[in-house]
């Protein structure tokens, strides 16, 4: 009852309301990464108060009363949102009693994983502890190709709620590979098309309207009855349409169904996309992708290489990093994978700045239209670091989530002190 | 040639454990049927560059650390380490700015047999390992792999100059391990490195009771099965040893040739060295009983998730661990995993190294090494970089048995190096060059000269 009470009261209410208990806070002598430009501001005050960044001033000085936590010259930058990821769904990944990223159910169409998300997971403390404030949560294919369900976004605030946002976007997943239950490309290609084409005849028809009035209801997602739901809403513009794919050919097909419908569309994976990057630049295309990739798990990934994030960035595509380090790290080192990443992309050369946006500002412009720049105003979701962010040595010293300071002691912080003495 | 080979490897087998396992004494004869190698080695020695590097940050890998130092590399060897060598003549390299390190070691990977890209061939039919039988003894590795795997370029390119690849984890007894340099070659046996201890994979644990565990096959199906399969197996194999010593003293038959036996009975002379994949601490000290009651020392616990509990009983043994530094979690006998167990476990003695088991990960070991100080650092644990290195280079090349050959820059020691653009355990630095046996296999500012695998060549999608 009490959590119900807090839903409505967060759902209702604004988000300094909500948050007033929590006293302000003063980052003193920070090298401020406010995301605004491509240096840092040095020696800076970041205030905190109310959920929110109240402001980013050179030698500022910290309010009375003020929880006051001095950086120490270090960098303070705004918290890691992983582009993609599965944080919250999965506990022991060998255990299907213990996953939830997929829906196994033949008959209900459509796959909403808001309510499977699990703040207590050791995973997610593992992340936060890492830095990671942010993620985008994406669902695995369903038994109703090509549509997987739609993506949520998490916070990685302390608790077991982490529902940051529901109804993110629509993904579908097209290329070869096991998953594959319908066959051909071409075949995939024409059953996302016919599902938009007959959200388009919908929406025509004044559904999406409807859809509209539902949305910004209370956490967690609504719970759509179909896919064809979340496809009116791609068709009217409010969320985008996510497609991981990989071949260049593929990317091709997405940037013509974007002219064609007129919708948003964002690459998910995109191994070749490199090969496409003018051709996204103009569509408009973002892409979520694997900066360590540099070897084909597929066919569909032979162009696979560690510069397509340079090329993509110097061609104009705005890109986030996500499923980071594929296999075992995307999940269960979402934060320090998406650092490492992100370093080994600013080694194949992607300028410093347009790494630390792409775990920052991009993934929360790319999922959410969202602002998250170190600004007066902007939510007060920030990193204190012990060194360089994109350096895997470096350690998230204080990680403050909604203006709290949260926790970074992780399951395997307590083993290691448990066994420090072990001889 | 292969018998003058093993006798040269038993040498330095015997040399570099610190203590000899049982049967050294037999092994003096002449080497039995199950002692000789059928794939031997025809890895030539390239044609030296020599050079001679100036002014570097050197991590000698033996724990050793020189600021503004030289390494002089001549015929393929080291010949000088220190400050302000003279030049014999030879091509000089400004490294001011530059680190150098041996080249790094990794010695657990399945290069060449978990093929990318995957297809459907693979998926049935893996040759990661062979799981007809939970005994697969009488396999080597090296007759599956496949030299065209790009994996090899990949981790040239990232400072890799040797690589062990070992069997899967399905089976009890996996089979022989081979160890290779990553250069480009028809097969794998002119990348095959000789003199190396002979490698053997063994796991217990959930990998090989749950495929027993599966419909039609006859493995054990639980960890007291597993243990209870292997002792069975290594009294069978101390049966057979002692049938061929009777027949080589002229007291009986020559027993019928059993390969599966013939390598367990290698472990059991110390010919053969096992690399065991096993988690869990009560896992690790069963197989170190094991050992115990048949006399043989495990060269490392590959994995170890949990070796951090139990720091004291793998140094008591003289048996290594090859550790992730962040794989966790994913199944239940890795829910321990900590990041910081290189760290402690090398401040309890234990020779410990950083291992792959992934051609991604197999890129960046030292970053991997870096992760694992970092948590070290997080409980309290400072580990210098010339302590780290070591954790990729020289306690690498001891489990493979090589440890007077590489891992190590000192005279004498094969020339395999890398020359990074600054600081190894930076997630900036590059291999900017990188020489096996002293000679260069990879120049990172000649992009032209790059290994191009067969299967690359010719693939649209993977060229600008």
């Amino acid at each position: 009852m009490k959590r119900l009470i807090a839903m409505f009261a967060l759902g209702a209410a604004t988000p300094a309301l909500a948050q007033t208990a929590a006293p302000p806070i003063a980052i003193t002598h920070a090298e401020a990464w406010t995301m605004e430009s491509d240096t840092p501001v040095r020696d800076a005050t970041i205030i905190v108060a109310d959920g929110r960044i109240v402001s980013v001033t050179p030698g500022g000085a910290a309010p009375e009363g003020a929880t006051v936590i001095d950086a120490k010259g270090k960098p303070v930058t705004p918290g890691l949102m992983n582009g993609a990821t599965q944080i919250g769904l999965i506990e022991v990944s060998s255990s299907a009693d213990t996953r939830d990223q997929a829906s196994a159910d033949d008959r209900n169409p459509g796959f909403d994983p808001a309510r499977a998300l699990n703040g207590n997971s050791t995973l997610v403390d593992l992340a936060r502890a890492d830095g990671l404030t942010r993620a985008l949560i994406y669902p695995s294919p369903s038994r109703q190709p090509v549509f997987s369900g739609e993506p949520v976004i998490a916070r990685l605030r302390d608790g077991a709620d982490i529902l940051g946002r529901g109804d993110v976007a629509a993904y579908a997943v097209i290329g070869g590979g096991a998953w594959d239950r319908i066959g051909s490309r071409a075949q995939q290609w024409a059953v996302l098309r016919k599902a938009l084409t007959d959200a388009k005849r919908a929406g025509a028809a004044g559904e999406a309207a409807d859809a509209g009035k539902r949305r910004g209801g209370p956490p967690p997602g609504r719970g759509r009855h179909d896919e064809g739901e979340a496809l009116r809403d791609v068709i009217a513009g409010e969320i985008p349409l996510a497609i991981q794919t990989h071949r260049e050919t593929d990317i091709r097909q997405a940037i013509d169904l974007t002219r064609e419908f007129g919708i948003r569309v964002v690459i998910v994976g995109g191994a070749e996309a490199w090969r496409v990057a003018d051709a996204l630049a103009q569509a408009k295309i973002a892409v979520v992708l694997d900066p360590l990739t540099n070897m084909p798990e597929s066919f569909d990934q032979l162009g696979a290489r560690q510069t397509n994030a340079a090329i993509l960035t110097a061609a104009g595509v705005r890109i986030a990093f996500g499923m980071v380090g594929g296999g075992i790290h995307m999940s269960y080192n979402a934060g320090m994978a998406l650092r490492e990443g992100a370093g080994i992309a600013v080694a194949n050369g992607l300028p410093y700045a347009d790494a630390l946006r792409a775990v920052t500002i991009n993934p929360a412009a790319i999922w959410g239209g969202e602002r998250i720049t170190l600004t007066p105003g902007a939510p007060a979701d920030l990193v204190v670091w012990d060194g360089d962010p994109l350096e895997p040595s470096s350690i998230a010293l204080n990680v403050i989530v909604e203006g709290r300071t949260a926790s970074t002691r992780s399951r395997q912080d307590l083993l290691a002190e448990r066994y420090r003495d072990a001889r | 040639m292969p018998m003058a080979g093993r006798i040269g490897w038993m040498l330095v087998a015997g040399l570099s454990l610190a203590a000899p396992a049982p049967g050294d004494a037999q092994r003096a004869a002449a080497p039995a049927p199950g002692q000789q190698d059928p794939f031997p080695s025809r890895y030539v020695q390239p044609r030296p560059d020599d050079m001679l590097l100036r002014g570097a940050t050197i991590l000698d890998g033996a724990g050793g650390r020189i600021d503004g130092g030289d390494v002089l590399v001549r015929g393929g060897r080291i010949v000088a380490v220190g400050r302000a060598l003279a030049n014999p003549g030879v091509r000089e390299v400004d490294a001011k700015g530059r680190w150098i390190t041996p080249g790094v070691i990794d010695v657990h990977s399945h290069d060449g047999t978990f093929v990318r890209p995957l297809t459907d061939i693979d998926r049935e039919a893996s040759d990661v390992a062979e799981t007809a039988t939970p005994n697969s003894a009488d396999t080597w590795i090296e007759t599956a792999v496949n030299a065209q795997d790009m994996a090899f370029d990949r981790a040239l390119a990232a400072g890799v100059t040797t690589i062990q690849i070992l069997p899967g984890s399905t089976p009890i007894f996996g089979g022989r391990s081979v160890v290779v340099k990553p250069v480009r070659a028809p097969t794998v046996w002119d990348m095959k490195v000789a003199g190396a201890v002979q490698g053997f994979k063994m796991a217990c644990g959930e990998n090989p009771k749950s495929w027993g565990a599966e419909k039609d096959q006859d493995g054990p199906t639980s960890r007291e099965g597993v243990i209870a399969y292997m002792r069975q197996r290594f009294i069978e194999a101390q049966e057979y040893r002692r049938a061929w010593e009777r027949h080589r003293a002229g007291a009986g038959p020559a027993p019928a040739r059993d390969l599966k036996l013939e390598a367990i009975a290698g472990i059991l002379t110390g010919d053969i060295r096992v690399n065991l994949h096993c988690y869990r601490a009560g896992d690790i000290a069963a197989m170190l009983n094991i050992a115990k009651e048949f006399g043989f020392r495990i060269g490392a616990i590959h994995h170890a998730t949990e070796a951090y509990k139990i720091p004291g009983l793998l140094r008591a043994a003289g048996t290594c661990a090859a550790v992730w530094a962040d794989w966790w979690g994913f199944k239940m006998e890795a829910q321990d995993a900590i990041r910081a167990e290189a760290p402690l476990l090398e401040r309890e003695g234990v020779c410990v190294m950083m291992h792959s088991d992934s051609p991604a990960d197999g890129q960046r070991l030292n970053i991997a090494a870096a992760k694992a100080a970092a948590a070290g650092r997080r409980i309290g644990i400072v580990t210098p970089p010339e302590t780290m290195i070591k954790w990729t280079t020289s306690n690498p090349a001891k489990l493979l048995g090589l440890d007077t050959q590489i891992g190590t820059l000192a005279p004498g020691y094969r020339a395999d190096l890398v020359l990074w653009s600054g600081d190894p355990f930076s997630v900036y630095s590059r291999a900017d060059l990188v020489l096996i046996d002293g000679a260069i296999a990879w120049d990172r500012a000649q992009p032209r000269t790059a290994p191009v695998s067969d299967f690359e060549l010719g693939r649209r999608s993977a060229q600008p």
